[in-house]
């Protein structure tokens, strides 16, 4: 199926069935609520097909270019039919599966999670392992078949609600730092995981730590060779950094509509509002350019930390001038649109923090992008 | 133009511009066909030229030429063509009562014909006015970058034929099409400062190792490569939706990421880049002028934001 064809079918069956897809809760509504609604607009999008194109045929996809997914995420988020943080989950795990995990297993979990069936959960960052990601020491010992997992995860989104996890291990020596690392699929509900929920600064359980008391886990659950972590690592957030925050930008632009809508015109001031809009429609431009390189079969890289930069300064962009026209709202507001405007802009204040820092993203440009060689 | 032709015509403007400067660039662009392109893609003409001019800190008449093509008067070649005033991006000239007043700006070729093009406002139309050179008062301005061959140009009751009127819209598209080239232009100069700094940083050592080691000038480079990024996204994107509020769009954020180059890269090449022995100071000039032609970036950027705050309407974005 080409764009333009998904396009105009997709706007149209969204159109007839607004009354299903609209939430059932008011307002921004509670994590769980948001997570019911996540799963319903999955699964009635999977069953009409259109949460299929985009993925290989191999993993119940029907095919096609990932830009039919991409329109997929920014057409629900326009709509306000999801919440654009945990949809991004599936653009970031997916392809990860899709890359490193065995045939069969990608066949038989990949359309679970499109499907929204099931949650999936991305365990990378520790208590003290944030940054520098290649220190991490959660360990995973082979006995016979299993990987025998013990220690700590945290940060880890949604991982209550998670099935599975794509996770982190460390199963070399624990100097081997980024050679010592493997990947596994692991699920949630194996008897030694326990999982405690923790309240961000926006209002929400949104992550947890996970703590793994010699969890065992099949060797046919490894995401690549024992020993490969690293590269699925490195593989996996360049989409966290660029594809799957496409939907994010339409989210963006959406609010700032609805910032434009209500705000008294002596709270905006007139250059921080040009800044904040040119800033929006570049990185608008920059992901469109990424979303077509990817499409013509490129692989993604360094280059995508500019894409996560430029995201992430035009989400508190956004969310600054929120404060400043809405500053009423955001602050003493009790109303559920008061607190939808306050909960996302404490969450903009994630967003030069998750994913990588503004600081890893800005180290990565000096070392890949402009050779500037160690610093050290 | 395909990707082969382009990579050519790229090669060829590329050495134009490191062997040439002012007149003589001029006659180069001549010999080797810029203006056909110009007519035939000029996308590509446009980006590839005023990118490479900026990478080299070369001046030429090209920006005139871009202003004429865009105003549809591509027969007109003989004639030199007026640009908008010192920071401004409305017409040079108006005519109030019949009468003609100009302030505007040329660049390396003005004066050097007879005749000029000069589109003038009247009353709510713009019509684009043939004048004598010699009717107009020149001043060849030294200023911050002597080398772009800067003319400020003046007149009062100057006399003039109508050679046309404009569409509503054609003005206002023809600045549009101008500050895409002057976009490029910063970007390419943007990119050369960026080269410097970074090869100095990877030369120069201090406390034992080069100072591309510190992370503050590691970020630093690194912000000015999201600068610039930034503005060539918007820059091809513009190109593709054509529309003159993008282009101003582009404009600001080229400006922008241009100065804040000029800002970072200073600071990594501390003392050798204050000196005149090292050519990062014509890009500093360059980027210090460009950034004023046709409306600076915070200029820019203020329009936007009021016609925002009265539309209420953000446009829409680029599909994907
Ligand atoms: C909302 C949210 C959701 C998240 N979801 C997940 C998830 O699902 N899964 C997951 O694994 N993780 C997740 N994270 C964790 C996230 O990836 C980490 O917070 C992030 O990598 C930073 O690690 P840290 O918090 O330990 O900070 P630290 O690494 O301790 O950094 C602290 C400060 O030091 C700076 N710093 C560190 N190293 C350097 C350096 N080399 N150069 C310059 N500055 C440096 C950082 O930039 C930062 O400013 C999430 C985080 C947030 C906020």
């Amino acid at each position: 199926m080409e764009l333009d064809e998904y396009r105009a079918s997709l706007d149209d069956w969204l159109e007839r069935n607004t009354h299903v897809l609209t939430p059932d809760h008011d307002g921004i509504g509670t994590l769980d609520d948001q997570m019911a609604q996540l799963s319903k607009v999955k699964r009635l999008a999977f069953e009409a097909g259109w949460m299929r194109w985009g993925w290989p045929e191999r993993v119940g996809g029907l095919g096609g270019s990932i830009l039919l997914r991409a329109y997929l995420g920014e057409a629900l988020t326009s709509r306000d039919l999801v919440e654009p943080g945990i949809y991004s989950m599936t653009e970031v795990l997916a392809p990860t599966m899709i890359d490193y995990a065995p045939l069969d297993l990608a066949a038989s979990m990949v359309p679970k999670l499109l499907s929204g069936e099931e949650t999936w959960c991305q365990g990378f960052s520790e208590p003290a392992t944030g940054s520098n990601l290649a220190a991490l020491s959660c360990r995973a010992t082979r006995d016979g078949d299993v990987w025998r997992i013990s220690g700590q995860k945290v940060w880890t989104s949604l991982a209550q609600y998670a099935d599975r996890c794509v996770l982190l291990t460390r199963t070399g020596s624990s100097e081997s730092a980024h050679t010592g690392i493997t990947a596994l699929f692991v699920d949630m509900g194996s008897p030694g995981i326990t999982v405690r929920p923790i309240e961000t600064m926006h209002g929400v359980p949104e992550f947890s730590e996970v703590f793994f008391d010699d969890v065992a886990v099949p060797l046919d659950r490894t995401l690549g060779e024992e020993g490969q972590g690293w590269s699925v690592a490195m593989d996996l957030l360049p989409f966290e950094r660029s594809t799957a925050l496409w939907h994010r930008v339409a989210y963006l632009h959406r609010r700032l509509q609805s910032l434009l809508d209500v705000a008294p015109a002596h709270l905006l001031d007139s250059v921080a509002l040009g800044e904040v809009t040119q800033l929006l429609y570049a990185l608008r431009a920059r992901s469109r350019a990424t979303q077509y390189r990817v499409a013509a079969g490129e692989k993604l890289g360094p280059e995508t930390s500019i894409d996560k930069v430029l995201v992430a300064s035009a989400e508190q962009a956004v969310f600054d001038l929120v404060g400043a026209g809405l500053g009423e709202e955001v602050i003493m507001g009790d109303d559920p649109s008061s607190d939808r405007w306050r909960r996302e802009y404490l969450y903009s204040r994630a967003a030069t923090i998750y994913g990588g820092t503004a600081e890893i993203q800005r180290n990565i440009i000096a070392r890949r992008l402009l050779d500037l060689g160690s610093d050290r | 133009m395909d990707a082969a032709d382009r990579e050519i015509f790229k090669a060829s403007l590329l050495h134009a511009v490191r062997g040439h400067t002012g007149s003589a660039l001029d006659a180069a662009l001549d010999d080797l066909g810029w203006h056909e392109a110009l007519t035939l893609d000029a996308e590509t003409a446009v980006s590839l030229l005023f990118e490479v001019q900026g990478t080299a800190s070369a001046s030429s008449s090209a920006i005139g030429e871009v202003l004429r093509f865009a105003l549809g008067l591509d027969g007109h070649h003989k004639s030199d063509v007026v640009l908008p005033a010192f920071g401004r991006w409305e017409t040079p000239g108006k005519i109030v009562d019949g009468s003609l007043s100009v302030r505007g700006l040329g660049i390396v070729s003005m004066g050097d014909r007879p005749r000029t093009l000069i589109a003038a406002t009247v009353n709510d139309m713009v019509a684009v006015l043939d004048v004598m050179a010699a009717d107009l008062v020149l001043r060849h301005v030294g200023g911050v970058d002597p080398r772009l061959g800067l003319v400020q140009v003046v007149g009062d009751g100057v006399p003039f034929n109508v050679l046309t009127e404009l569409e509503p819209t054609g003005w206002s598209t023809a600045v549009g099409v101008s500050q895409l080239a002057l976009g490029h232009e910063l970007v390419g100069a943007a990119r050369t400062m960026l080269e410097l700094a970074r090869q100095h940083a990877l030369a120069r050592i201090q406390f034992g190792k080069p100072i591309s080691a510190f992370q503050s000038i590691r970020h630093r480079l690194a912000d000015t490569l999201v600068g610039i990024e930034t503005a060539e996204s918007m820059l091809r994107a513009a190109w593709v939706d054509q529309s003159p509020v993008t282009a101003g769009m582009a404009k600001a954020l080229a400006g922008r990421g241009a100065r804040a180059a000029a800002r970072h890269c200073q600071q990594v090449l501390a003392g050798i880049g204050f000196t005149t022995e090292h050519s990062f100071h014509h890009y500093v000039r360059r980027v210090f002028v460009l950034d004023q032609l046709f409306g600076t970036a915070s200029a820019l950027t203020g329009e936007l934001g009021n016609q925002l705050l009265s539309s209420r309407q953000l446009m829409a974005m680029p599909p994907l």
